[in-house]
């Protein structure tokens, strides 16, 4: 019994051990005959295959796939990849996308935040009401307070630095976006200035910057 | 090595922010290397006193628990290159800290600072406990009020249990007016009560309310508290020198229309 091809499986997937040297047609027919001998133990099942021990190209893997399911009553439903480079990448990618995608969600907060309260989360932030002094907002994402922000806000905290800090009254007591700190310059005494607009802060030539929200910034 | 001066009362409100804030800022101001501790946990305002509560990153919290750096935690003073300030957690409580960490905490500093002055918080539990547990000297604050002295008092006891022998007192909130009325105890009153040596006495002074408010500490200045307060300094560091005169000075003019005023 040739041991250039060894079938490995439970009831719902298989391993396919092949020989790395023997010629591919060869592979191929000690496959199938290998295949048509364990095809009354496998049945008609369903299962997944994954192909070891040689490198196939994807032609030689479809070749395979058709002479296992000529041999047998096996459905190969899919066909697994174990390789761990393809592995590595394939994860970076879904991570990068769901972080895209965490990133266009955020959450709500209805209520005001005082003092000694922190609010913390890995999306962005809305703020129904204010944040008053002794306040803090620590998100991985933007912070958008709907209200007065007198407390301190922390955005992007995990290196992001195209957040934004959006208030419509912006008196904070100090902003951090990414590694960027930036305090208020805000005199003690209260001075009320009742012409306020909603401003919104973010990241430029590693400086926070300030401005009055209008349409054309958004952009 | 530096010296470990926790400042308490005992009571609330009777100024132990304050005279830690003006004494630490003294003491830079004739050169030596300060670091100011905010041991009020929850409910910090040291900060605050000393105009830097928009540069808090890190806190006292932070540091005992090993999430930063002394260095990181610590804010430079916006005047004084030589003194510090490490601030307290405004979302912790007292029972954040104990007293083995605070003795580690400032014998650490003791080798990188000359004075390390702590801001005790009021009362006589965790807080107080913790404040004391690396000090080398006490400053007690009072006020020439009956309720403020028996707290002093007990203060003193508490001090005493815990070894730390060397107390100084410091009056505060002095009206020389209802003094020399009878209505208020003088100095000398409060020194026989309490017995420990005075280091040194405020007047009730309207200067040190508006400098509090704006985060610039009044010692140095012309007025009678900030001459006070720097006087007090010079004594911490073993000068000996006399005590102002706290009646205000008012000239003949303002005398004059007091008269027409008071009636």
């Amino acid at each position: 019994m040739s041991t250039s091809v060894v079938i490995k499986g439970n009831q719902y997937g298989i391993i396919v051990l092949l020989d790395n040297d023997m010629p591919f047609q060869q592979l191929k027919r000690i496959v199938a005959s290998k295949f048509k001998e364990a095809s009354h133990f496998f049945k008609k099942a369903n299962m997944a295959i994954t192909f070891e021990g040689r490198q196939l190209t994807l032609l030689e893997e479809k070749e395979l796939i058709d002479i296992i399911s000529e041999n047998s009553s096996i459905q190969v439903i899919c066909l697994l990849d174990n390789d761990k480079e393809n592995e590595q990448h394939y994860k970076e990618t879904l991570k990068d996308r769901l972080n895209a995608l965490t990133n266009s969600y955020g959450q709500f907060y209805k209520g005001n935040l005082i003092s000694g309260q922190v609010l913390e989360s890995e999306k962005s932030i809305v703020v129904i009401g204010d944040v008053l002094t002794g306040a803090k907002i620590i998100s991985s994402g933007n912070v958008i307070i709907i209200g007065t922000l007198k407390g301190t806000v922390y955005a992007g905290v995990t290196g992001d630095e195209s957040s934004y800090i959006a208030a419509l009254d912006m008196d904070p007591l100090q902003i951090r976006i990414g590694d960027i700190l930036a305090k208020s310059s805000r005199k003690r005494m209260n001075q009320y200035d009742t012409d306020t607009q909603a401003k919104i802060a973010f990241v430029e030539d590693d400086y926070i910057c300030m401005e009055t929200l209008y349409t054309d910034l958004l952009e | 090595m530096g010296e470990v001066i926790v400042v308490t009362s005992g009571k609330g409100g009777v100024g132990k922010t304050t005279t830690s804030a003006n004494i630490g800022t003294g003491l830079a101001k004739l050169g030596k290397s300060v670091i100011l501790i905010d041991t009020d946990i929850g409910l910090r305002n040291l900060d605050v006193v000393m105009g830097l509560e928009n540069r808090i990153v890190y806190n006292l919290v932070d540091v005992i628990e090993g999430n930063c750096r002394i260095k990181q935690a610590a804010i430079k003073d916006k005047k004084y290159n030589n003194l510090y300030l490490l601030p307290s957690a405004q979302t912790r409580d007292k029972t954040s800290v104990n007293q083995e960490q605070m003795k580690k905490l400032t014998s650490d500093l003791k080798e990188k600072f000359d004075y390390i002055i702590l801001d005790c918080p009021a009362g006589i539990e965790q807080g107080f406990k913790n404040a004391i547990a690396g000090a080398d000297r006490a400053l007690i604050v009072t006020t020439p009020e009956v309720s403020a002295i028996r707290d002093a008092d007990r203060i003193i006891g508490l001090l005493e249990a815990n070894d730390i022998k060397k107390m100084d007192l410091i009056i505060n909130r002095l009206r020389m007016d209802m003094v020399k009325r009878g209505d208020m105890m003088s100095i000398d009153d409060v020194v026989d009560i309490l017995s420990i040596d005075i280091i040194g006495a405020l007047p009730d002074d309207e200067n040190i309310v508006i400098s509090t408010n704006h985060g610039e500490p009044i010692v140095g200045t012309n007025c009678v508290s900030g001459k006070a307060y720097m006087n007090i300094c010079r004594r911490i560091l073993g000068e000996s020198i006399p005590y102002l005169d706290l009646n205000s000075n008012k000239g003949f003019f303002s005398k004059l229309t007091s008269i027409f005023k008071s009636n």
